[in-house]
């Protein structure tokens, strides 16, 4: 498994110089979002106004009224909770193209509750005229600058910094999930940083016999209800979802809103955080703690039907494919 | 005792608490060490020489409130709350390992003695507006303080509470600001400037005093005075990294943390 350094990094600002009208925004994360070797190289196309999230959504909204096209730096909880006014009145409703790039969505802070963004795709996808992305490896890290810039309109994106898996070697279609196994026993539904987490279930589940039907999305909204319902009407057991995020709001409940909308009666596990704050931890930690994880997975799978695997913590270690995200260590802050 | 008597225990906690903060931080591989140091010598001066508090009654009414705004700086509200009695020395031995209750923000649910969750910038100092304003419709003798980073005051939230407490007169609220003029990535007067902060927060309603915030008996001074008629603004000028001669006024060591090797040598240097 190649593990590819700050995929982010070079990926903008190989997009940005070729694109002047695109500025590069920061609110004082510079280089926690990986954008400290642009401001460097291209001060002229770099805003910092200091730590100042609400100013930087309305300003953001004056540089996209103007014709510029801002891509705006910071961490995903930073882009909406505080600025939440200033992002409907200034951005959302007239439409600008503003580009939000959300770094350490969901768990992978170990800063805790002020700096977790756990309902960031409940509230954004909720907002009209915004486009939810994840981006869910290095290749879509990568990809993601380019085809956000295409939306007529404002984009959240949840971005993975740092030392990053390549799991695809396509770039991110808006619109397109990726399909990574036809299997007809269970449909998993990831995002992001669960996506690996399922891909390590799966090949312990298929020695066990479970045929697994994978999707992996990187369009949240606009979502694709139709595809969704097709492939769990494909499935035997049910469906299970696993997201960086609150089962309320994101995929989980979007998952069960085309069920429920397509009068498909499927069984529904909606694996993520349970109505609840996350501590401050590691990554593999949280993930672990709140069944996040690829064990969690196996488990729900055995719930829906109704067959032990035998699959167990080690079986999954020997196909843990995430071998530079150390155990113990918590990430940066 | 007379004021100035508190200044040895003063220093003594505030060096116990730069080393411990500096080992927490060496341990956990995290940390923001740079800013810690830069605000210990405020939190040493307001638990050891100015605060009223009693460690075995958090809920204790009638306390002075402490809010730290600049959240980040756990390594320094960590050690002041342990020394201060709020919880045994062996906890700090867990910042941010899994299970700990000293996490990378201080969280209220977790910790005796921390008012209210920080960690976003600019949420202390309106919290503590309100807290004031509780303690003035109540008629209670509590004084307030809160401390904000420099850069914090970049956050427009801040000018909202000043406007409120100047207009109200908080003569119970201190506010102090850690002006050691570096935020994350740079300097504050290169990033959105701030000067001259004193002639804002005097514009505002402010009683203003600014005081070296590393210097104890200065900040005893500004602290410790019964309170005015207005809320009172303490800028305190400190400097990023203070005590560690590789680590002041270096941007970088605002979430830096130490190998062996500079946690050896900043041990030399912090006795």
């Amino acid at each position: 498994m190649e593990m590819v350094n700050r995929p982010y990094a070079a990926a903008f600002e190989a997009y940005a110089v070729q694109h002047p009208e695109v500025l590069c925004l920061s609110a004082d994360l510079t280089s926690s979002c990986e954008i400290d070797g642009f401001r460097d190289r291209h001060p002229d196309q770099f805003l910092s106004l200091g730590m100042a999230e609400q100013n930087m959504l309305s300003f953001a909204g004056g540089l996209g009224l103007a014709g510029f096209r801002p891509f705006l730096h910071s961490f995903g909880v930073f882009l909406y909770r505080r600025p939440y006014d200033q992002l409907m009145a200034s951005v959302a409703y007239p439409r600008r193209k503003v580009r939000l790039m959300g770094f350490l969505p969901g768990v992978t802070t170990p800063g805790g509750m002020t700096h977790q963004a756990i309902e960031d795709i409940s509230v954004m996808r909720t907002i009209p005229n915004m486009t939810v992305l994840e981006a869910g490896d290095a290749t879509e890290v990568e990809s993601i600058v380019a085809e956000a810039d295409r939306v007529d309109g404002p984009v959240y994106c949840r971005i993975l910094r740092g030392a990053v898996p390549r799991l695809f070697d396509t770039p991110i279609r808006i619109g397109q999930m990726r399909v990574l196994a036809e299997g007809e026993d269970v449909l998993v539904v990831t995002a992001g940083i669960t996506t690996e987490e399922a891909i390590r279930a799966r090949g312990a589940l298929a020695r066990a016999g479970v045929s697994v039907r994978h999707l992996h999305l990187n369009t949240l909204k606009p979502f694709d209800a139709a595809q969704i319902v097709d492939h769990a009407a494909s499935v035997r057991h049910g469906v299970i979802t696993l997201e960086n995020h609150l089962v309320t709001g994101g995929i989980g409940s979007m998952v069960a809103e085309a069920l429920a909308e397509a009068g498909l009666a499927r069984r529904l596990i909606r694996l993520g955080l349970q109505d609840t704050y996350a501590h401050g931890g590691s990554r593999p930690y949280l993930m672990k703690h709140y069944g996040m994880d690829a064990l969690s997975l196996v488990r729900a799978v055995e719930r829906l039907t109704g067959q032990a695997t035998g699959i167990d913590e080690d079986a999954l270690g020997a196909v843990r494919i995430d071998a530079v995200h150390s155990i113990v260590k918590a990430e940066a802050l | 005792m007379h004021m100035n008597d508190k200044i040895p225990l003063i220093r003594e906690k505030a060096l116990w608490m730069r080393r411990t903060a500096f080992a927490m931080v060496h341990r956990a591989q995290l940390g923001h060490p740079g800013g810690d140091f830069s605000a210990i010598d405020i939190l040493a001066t307001l638990y050891f020489g100015v605060m009223r508090f009693d460690p075995k009654r958090p809920d204790w009414p009638d306390r002075d409130r402490f809010v730290m705004s600049k959240g980040h700086a756990t390594g320094a509200l960590y050690t002041a709350l342990c020394a201060a009695g709020y919880f045994p020395e062996d906890w700090l031995a867990t910042y941010m390992q899994p299970r700990s209750l000293l996490n990378g923000h201080p969280n209220r649910n977790y910790l005796p003695g921390i008012e209210t969750n920080t960690g976003p910038l600019g949420h202390g100092f309106p919290v503590a507006t309100g807290i004031a304003i509780a303690g003035q419709l109540a008629g209670a003798g509590y004084r307030t303080f809160v401390l904000t980073g420099d850069g914090e005051q970049q956050e427009g939230s801040n000018w909202e509470a000043a406007m409120v407490a100047g207009h109200r007169r908080l003569s119970n609220l201190t506010l102090i600001i850690d002006r050691n003029r570096l935020q994350q990535g740079a300097g504050t007067e290169e990033t959105s400037g701030l000067d001259p902060l004193d002639k804002r927060y005097d514009a505002f309603g402010f009683d203003v005093t600014e005081v070296d915030g590393h210097d104890p008996a200065a900040l005893l001074a500004v602290l410790g005075a019964a309170p005015g008629s207005k809320p009172r603004c303490v800028i305190a000028n400190t400097t990023k990294g203070k005590g560690v001669s590789f680590m002041e006024n270096v941007a970088s060591w605002h979430h830096g943390v130490p190998n062996d090797a500079q946690f050896e040598q900043a041990m030399k240097e912090l006795v």
